[in-house]
């Protein structure tokens, strides 16, 4: 039987010819799956115009690099320099969730008692969100946008409902992982948040996180491509022993020394500021060091602080590894950070 | 003469072969089914009566959700049905993409559908593995231009969220290259395997007269013998000025739905082919100027009316009917889904056969719960 239509006919398949079969057909597809198992050995599949080789990556040490366009949860960012906050609490977002996850209060001036464009309190519930991306579109501002950050699995579900503190980044950390879209938007989103600064008054409008950064980082934050200076762990990090309290000497002593790796690696610059923390961490005084803390725990939930190194160049070594597994580790990713040019 | 005794056993509501989370109540005489019966609803999420209550644009990101193996698919079927309500052109880009998208899913469910089928006959794994890779190129070119590998959310009313970006055409040239050899290859790796012929020869069969009273769509009618096709039957977006054809099958078995997909795979991909060779020539933005903001697309209120608009998905003809009030909410707003009324008939198919091939007639039904059920 066969129909014509417009541009294309209906064709029957063809179910082959009944014959004596003895295991030919077997045999033919054995063939093809012995072909890739010794590709396997022998090949790495680079480009997908391949159909035979390795095409695993070693995760987590290595990390196939991210589509600007990804989305997972929604983030607002803040200005570096100022640490203003793009929001002005329109309610547009709030509107158009589909599931209804992103609640928010507008900032009221103490003194006048009028509400002024800028969020007192903003509000995800991560847990329902379903990363449909319809929130940042929507956004006159480009306050929303979507992270990449994709490792947040943790056993603390009240913390999935996650709050300004927690959900606010600065602008260079998205400008590291979407340069050409922020690049689009820059100019207008700047220009808005220039007009909304100058009705806000005080500490309205400005980031907890801003607000809260050391004043001896203020150098290092104003190079925008180290984002904030102390990168402060994101909230679904686990929650970090005191050091000190019940940990034996030895335990402190690795834990200060991992510590101290780490910011070294993470900020790429100053063992002095290393030293600090090792000073901090001494006198209890663990405000800064969670970060800190949450780095040396490479594949634990969401405890890797933002910051480009860690994007780019994945996650710090764990000292504790074997010294072959770091080895080969360092190789994987000189081998990445080539083949990025 | 031994006296047997009817037996009525559950298969499920845990995942039978992994395809979700639905029953198969089974009456068995001995290995043999004497009756079946599908008991659904386990994952139902009030699909439809979430769009009462939300506006059309928001019910986008809800439709990736139904069947979400193919969610370009449910976003071409929504978006043509709300265009046509509303009245809403298409620029001859968006639409092109639009095609280009639709095939790749296509070609991706295809894949992974025969791979599971495959699965469930005992082949753990190998078959999967190779449909699963090509999938997984495919998904990355999802990723890169929607921003996720599944629940994509990539089609607007009058077009598409973003233009392709400038990496991924090619990639997508990549990907061209390779699957020829992965359509011959899944041929060359089952098409004549002897046990595979055991297993599908003859079993499940579906005549044309029952697969139409039942209202069976997609690969699974086409291979009974009936050569209905929505992109043929009544053309939508620009399949008028593309050229493929349309595979069928002679006696509706196991067989014939397996090689139907693997032919629908190259035609598929042949349609791809020339989307991309006249991609570059197309005329328009990706979205339709008048509906480009996202706040158009909010405040979008088609007139008083009811629409109902299809698609031909991978798995079969998904509809949407939709009835309007004049408001930024559907009145009413029904989904025919195509693994629903393709699943209904396995009771047919089954009776007569043993145990063992119920699984197999299910993978080669290719549902996906989340559809079945919304």
């Amino acid at each position: 039987m066969t129909v014509e239509f417009d541009r294309g006919k209906a064709y029957v398949v063809d179910r082959g010819q009944p014959k004596l079969r003895a295991g030919q057909g077997m045999i033919a597809g054995l063939d093809v799956v012995i072909r890739h198992f010794f590709s396997a050995f022998t090949k790495k599949l680079e480009t997908p115009d391949e159909t035979s080789g390795v095409f695993t990556v070693q995760y987590p040490e290595e990390r196939l690099a991210m589509p600007e366009a990804f989305r997972n949860f929604p983030i607002l960012l803040f200005d570096d320099t100022t640490g203003q906050e793009l929001c002005t609490s329109c309610f547009q977002c709030e509107r158009i969730c589909p599931p209804q996850v992103i609640h928010m209060t507008q900032a009221v001036d103490p003194t006048t008692g009028k509400p002024v464009p800028a969020v007192a309190e903003f509000m995800i519930e991560y847990d329902a969100c379903m990363s449909c991306g319809l929130c940042a579109e929507v956004c006159p501002f480009d306050a929303i946008k979507m992270d990449h950050d994709f490792e947040l699995a943790t056993d603390d579900r009240a913390g999935m409902t996650v709050r300004k503190a927690d959900l606010d980044r600065p602008v260079s950390y998205y400008e590291t992982i979407a340069p050409t879209r922020w690049a689009e938007v820059k100019d207008g989103a700047y220009k808005k948040l220039q007009g909304n600064i100058k009705r806000r008054s005080g500490s309205i409008g400005l980031s907890p996180r801003a607000a809260t950064a050391p004043k001896k980082a203020a150098p290092a934050a104003a190079k925008p491509a180290a984002g904030v200076a102390k990168p402060v762990a994101v909230k679904t990090a686990m929650p970090m022993a005191a050091p000190g309290k019940n940990m034996s000497e030895e335990k402190l002593a690795r834990l200060l020394s991992i510590r101290a790796a780490n910011v070294a690696k993470a900020g790429g610059a100053a063992p002095a500021e290393a030293e600090e923390v090792l000073a901090t961490a001494d006198t209890d005084d663990v405000a800064e060091a969670p970060a800190a803390v949450a780095a040396a725990r490479p594949v634990s939930s969401g405890g890797i602080p933002f910051s480009a190194d860690n994007l780019l160049g994945g996650v710090p070594a764990n000292t504790t590894m074997a010294e072959d597994k770091v080895e080969r580790l360092k190789s994987i990713r000189s081998g990445n950070l080539a083949r990025r040019g | 003469m031994l006296k047997t005794q009817e037996l009525q056993i559950n298969i499920g509501p845990q995942h039978p072969s992994t395809h979700g989370v639905f029953r198969l109540v089974v009456t068995v005489d001995g290995e043999t089914i004497v009756d079946l019966k599908p008991v659904f609803g386990y994952l139902h999420r009030n699909h439809e009566q979430l769009a009462e209550v939300s506006t059309y644009i928001q019910m986008m990101p809800f439709t990736d959700r139904l069947d979400y193996f193919n969610s370009m698919a449910n976003n071409f079927g929504l978006a043509i049905a709300v265009e046509k309500l509303a009245g809403i052109e298409v620029p001859q880009r968006a639409n092109y993409i639009r095609v280009l998208m639709a095939e790749l899913t296509r070609i991706l469910n295809h894949a992974a559908a025969v791979a599971f089928m495959i699965n469930d006959m005992g082949a753990w794994q190998t078959p999967l593995a190779f449909g699963m890779r090509e999938r997984e190129k495919i998904l990355d070119l999802f990723e890169m231009a929607s921003g996720a590998r599944m629940m994509c959310n990539y089609f607007r009313f009058g077009g598409i969220v973003r233009d392709l970006p400038p990496d991924f055409m090619p990639l997508l040239n990549d990907l061209m290259k390779a699957l020829p050899t992965f359509f011959d290859e899944t041929e060359r790796l089952l098409r004549e395997n002897e046990i595979l012929l055991l297993r599908s020869e003859g079993v499940g069969i579906l005549p044309k007269e029952v697969a139409a009273s039942y209202s069976v769509t997609g690969p699974v009618l086409r291979a009974s013998g009936v050569p209905y096709d929505v992109r043929k039957a009544e053309p939508y977006s620009v399949y008028n000025e593309l050229d493929f054809d349309v595979p069928i099958g002679s006696v509706g078995d196991i067989y014939d739905r397996f090689l139907v997909r693997i032919e629908e795979m190259r035609q598929s991909y042949r349609i791809v082919q020339q989307v991309i060779e006249r991609l570059p020539d197309t005329t328009g933005g990706h979205i339709n100027p008048a509906m480009a903001s996202i706040g158009k697309q909010k405040a979008l209120k088609p007139p008083v009316g009811d629409v109902y608009g299809r698609v031909e998905t991978p798995k079969g003809e998904l509809g949407f009917y939709i009835v309007s009030d004049g408001s930024a909410r559907p009145y009413r707003y029904k989904v025919r889904a195509p693994s629903f009324i393709n699943l209904t008939p396995i009771g047919d198919m089954c009776r007569g056969h043993k145990v063992a091939d119920v699984v197999v007639i299910l993978g080669s039904i290719d549902i996906v719960l989340g559809e079945v059920d919304r």
